[in-house]
C-alpha cells in the first residue's frame, strides 16, 4: 500500500521592507509587503510573526498594524544591545527595499471578547496592544492602557495613543514617582469579574502582574513572553512515545526533543523557535503526564494536560500518547 | 499495543459570528424583499434607491411577523401585519396608531458589503466588521472567466462541508464516474500551509487524462496525458476555494476555480452557493449549459453524502472518530474555528 506523504509548514514569504519609521529613540517600525502586491494571511490582534533574519537567527515580533490591512504588516523593534542579536541585526541591516523572510502570523495572545480590558505594557511590549486597542474601540469596550517606559523619548507610538485621551496612562520613569512596577498592586489589587488583563513587557513586569492576578478569576490574565526558560537537559529521561494518528511508536532518548524525534520519522509536525516560546508546535495530549517546559501555556493550561509544546516539553512517566 | 485508547468525542458545532458570510448574489437583490436564514437569524434583504444592499432582522419589533412578508416603500419596509415602517438602518420611523414611535422599536441591521458579485453580511458585533477583510474571488466577475453556479440548502453543518471540500481524496468514492483520472491513483505528496486564520493545500499530479469534457473544451485529444496542479484554500470559515490547473503546454494552462460559499443556517444546516469558473472556452454557451448540469449533479451527490453524515450525528450524537495523517487539513480547519469561537467568548 502506498502512503501519501504530507508536508506541513507555516505560511512563509520573502517580504519587502516598504517603510522604516522611527517610533522612539531606539525603536523602528518596519512595514512589510509582498513584492508582488499579494494579499497576506489574515490575523487577529495579539498575533506575531517570525522574522527569519539569517540561518541561525529567527525572532518573534508582535504585529502592531491593523488586521484590516490585507497587503502590509508592521512590527515594532527595539534595539536591544544586550539581547541575542535579532534586534541589532534588524536596526543595522534592514532598510527600505530590503527583503526579509516572514513566517506566520500565529496568535497565542488572542483578544477574547469582553466588556472591559486592562492593558498593561512595559516598553516595547506595547506593540501587540495597538491592534487590541483598535478592536476594543471598534466594539465599544471599556478599556484602559497603562504604559510604562524609561522616558517619553523612549516610548513608541505616543502620537498614535494621544487620540485616546485619558484612557491611556503614561508612566515614564523619569517623570513619575510611582512607576509602573510600583503601581501594579494598586491597578490589580481588586479582582474584577468583567475585566480581562493583557500584559506584555520585560520579565519582572510580567512576574509582578502574574503575582497580582493570582486572586483574579481563572482566565482573566493573558500575557505573552518572547524569552524562553533556561532549559536543563540533565533531568531528561527516556520514554516511549506513541503517535496516535499515524499509528507509530518510538523511543525518545534524553537530550532529544519530541519534535526532532518525530520529524526524523518523516511525520508532519510544525515547529519554529525550538525553545518553547512561539507556540507553533502545540500538540494535543491523549494519554500520559507531561513535563511542561514552555512559556506559552498558562499554569492552568499546563495543569489541564490537554496540549503541549513538543519542542521542549517531555514526559514525566515512561509513556506518552499524542495526536500526531 | 494498548486498547485503552478510546478516541475523543468531537465537540458540538457552534457557529462563529465574526466572519463575513455570503448571503446572496448581488444580481438577486433588488428593490423587492428577499428572505434568507443565516447564522441562526432570519434576515431580509433589499436594495435602496441609491443602490445600497441592506440586511435587516426579518422579524417585526411589534409582533412575530417577517418583514419580508411586507412591502418596500421607497427606502423603507412596511410590516405586512401591523404597518410599522422601518428605515434602511432598522429604525422604526412610523407606526399607524400613534404619532410617536415607541422606544425600542427597531430591528437589528447587519453590516453589508458587496464584492465579486456577492452580498456579504456580518452577524457578529457590528463594530468589529470593518477590521475583517472580505475574501477576494475575482474570477467570479472577471470577463476572462466563465462561471457556472448553483446553490442549495444543505442539512449538514458548515464544518462537515469544509472538511469534505478540503479532502479531495473523497471525490473518487462519492462521484466515481466524473472524478478526474488523477484522483484514482495514490494521491501525490500533499503540501499543507497554515497561518493563524487560514489553511491551504497543494498537490502536483503526474500527467494523466483530463475528464472528457475538459479535453474537448481545451481542444486536446481525449487520450493526451497532462500534469495538473491542485490548490485548496480556506479563505475564511465562509469560503473554501479549489484551484485545479491543467498544464497544456510549457506556458499555457487550462484553469478551473471551484468556489464554495458556505453560510451556516444553524449548527447543523448550511446554505451552499457553489461556482465553477474556467478560463478556457469562456464564450462557449453550450459548454456552460452542459457544465451546469454536470456540476449540479456532482454537488448534489457530495451534499447528499454530507447530509447522510449529518443525519448519523443527529441521530447518534457526536461519536468516536479516528484520524489519519491525511486529515491534517480538516483538523486544522477545526482548530481555526475553535480559536475564532474562543476569541468570541463562545
Amino acid at each position: 500500500m502506498t502512503e501519501t506523504s504530507t508536508t506541513l509548514k507555516e505560511y512563509e514569504a520573502d517580504l519587502l521592507v516598504t517603510a522604516v519609521d522611527r517610533a522612539a529613540e531606539d525603536v523602528v517600525v518596519l512595514t512589510l509587503a509582498h513584492p508582488d502586491g499579494q494579499t497576506l494571511p489574515a490575523w487577529t490582534p495579539g498575533a506575531h510573526v517570525d522574522l527569519v533574519l539569517t540561518d541561525n537567527l529567527t525572532r518573534q515580533y508582535s504585529l502592531c498594524s491593523s488586521p484590516s490591512d490585507s497587503r502590509s504588516l508592521q512590527v515594532g523593534v527595539l534595539r536591544a544591545e544586550d539581547s541575542r542579536g535579532g534586534s541589532v541585526f534588524i536596526h543595522d541591516n534592514l532598510a527600505v527595499g530590503s527583503s526579509v523572510r516572514v513566517r506566520g502570523p500565529r496568535n497565542h495572545f488572542p483578544l477574547v471578547s469582553s466588556p472591559k480590558y486592562l492593558f498593561i505594557a512595559g516598553g516595547i511590549g506595547v506593540t501587540p496592544m495597538l491592534p487590541m486597542i483598535e478592536e476594543a474601540e471598534a466594539v465599544g469596550a471599556d478599556w484602559r492602557l497603562v504604559y510604562g517606559g524609561r522616558s517619553r523619548a523612549s516610548m513608541a507610538f505616543l502620537p498614535a495613543l494621544a487620540q485616546y485621551g485619558d484612557k491611556v496612562l503614561l508612566l515614564p520613569r523619569d517623570e513619575v514617582e510611582l512607576t509602573l512596577s510600583k503601581r501594579i498592586v494598586e491597578l490589580l489589587g481588586t479582582p474584577a469579574t468583567d475585566t480581562l488583563v493583557y500584559t506584555c513587557g520585560p520579565e519582572p513586569l510580567l512576574e509582578a502582574v502574574e503575582d497580582a492576578c493570582k486572586a483574579w478569576p481563572e482566565g482573566a490574565l493573558h500575557l505573552e513572553r518572547f524569552q524562553g526558560k533556561e532549559l536543563d537537559e540533565s533531568q531528561d529521561t527516556e520514554f516511549e512515545l506513541v503517535l496516535a494518528r499515524s499509528g507509530q511508536t518510538l523511543t525518545v532518548p534524553p537530550g532529544k526533543s519530541i519534535f526532532h524525534a518525530v520529524e526524523e520519522l518523516g511525520i508532519p509536525v510544525l515547529g519554529s523557535c525550538h525553545e518553547g516560546v512561539c507556540g507553533t508546535c502545540e500538540t494535543e495530549i491523549i494519554e500520559g503526564e507531561v513535563d511542561h517546559r514552555d512559556v506559552v501555556l498558562s499554569d492552568s493550561e499546563k495543569a489541564s494536560n490537554e496540549t503541549m509544546m513538543v519542542c521542549v516539553s517531555r514526559c514525566r512517566g515512561n509513556r506518552l500518547v499524542i495526536d500526531l | 499495543m494498548t486498547q485503552s485508547f478510546q478516541g475523543r468525542v468531537a465537540a458540538a458545532v457552534v457557529v462563529p459570528t465574526d466572519c463575513w458570510y455570503a448571503v446572496a448574489r448581488s444580481a438577486d437583490i433588488t428593490n423587492s424583499l428577499t428572505s434568507v436564514r443565516a447564522v441562526g437569524r432570519p434576515v431580509v434583504l433589499f436594495r435602496t434607491s441609491a443602490g445600497t444592499a441592506v440586511a435587516l432582522e426579518d422579524r417585526c419589533a411589534h409582533r412575530a411577523y417577517p418583514l419580508s412578508a411586507g412591502t418596500v416603500q421607497g427606502d423603507t419596509i412596511r410590516c405586512g401585519l401591523c404597518g410599522f415602517v422601518y428605515d434602511a438602518g432598522g429604525q422604526c420611523i412610523g407606526v399607524p396608531t400613534q404619532a410617536r414611535v415607541p422606544l425600542g422599536a427597531f430591528v437589528d441591521a447587519y453590516p453589508v458589503r458587496e464584492s465579486d458579485g456577492l452580498v456579504w453580511a456580518w452577524f457578529g458585533e457590528p463594530g468589529r466588521a470593518r477590521l475583517h477583510r472580505l475574501p477576494e474571488l475575482p474570477w467570479l466577475v472577471d470577463a476572462d472567466w466563465a462561471t457556472v453556479a448553483g446553490d442549495r440548502p444543505v442539512d449538514a453543518s458548515f464544518l462537515l462541508l469544509h472538511e469534505n471540500f478540503a479532502d479531495v481524496t473523497q471525490v473518487p468514492f462519492v462521484a466515481p464516474d466524473i472524478s478526474p483520472a488523477v484522483l484514482g491513483d495514490a494521491p501525490p505528496p500533499l503540501e499543507v500551509t497554515v497561518s493563524e486564520t487560514t489553511v491551504s493545500l497543494r498537490r502536483q499530479f503526474p500527467p494523466a487524462r483530463m475528464p472528457a469534457w475538459q479535453a474537448r473544451l481545451t481542444g486536446r485529444p481525449a487520450d493526451v496525458e497532462l500534469p495538473t496542479v491542485q490548490e485548496g484554500y480556506l479563505l475564511s470559515p465562509a469560503v473554501w476555494v479549489d484551484y485545479w490547473d491543467v498544464q497544456l503546454t510549457d506556458d499555457t494552462w487550462a484553469r478551473l476555480r471551484f468556489t464554495q460559499l458556505v453560510t451556516p443556517i444553524d449548527e447543523r444546516s448550511s446554505h451552499l452557493m457553489w461556482a465553477v469558473s474556467r478560463d478556457f472556452a469562456v464564450t462557449d454557451i453550450a459548454a456552460t449549459q452542459e457544465l451546469t448540469a454536470t456540476f449540479e449533479d456532482y454537488y448534489s451527490r457530495v451534499l447528499t453524502a454530507m447530509e447522510t453524515a449529518q443525519s448519523v450525528i443527529d441521530r447518534d450524537g457526536p461519536g468516536r472518530e479516528v484520524n489519519v495523517s491525511a486529515d491534517i487539513v480538516g483538523l486544522r480547519i477545526r482548530e481555526i474555528v475553535e480559536a475564532l469561537l474562543a476569541e468570541e467568548g463562545a
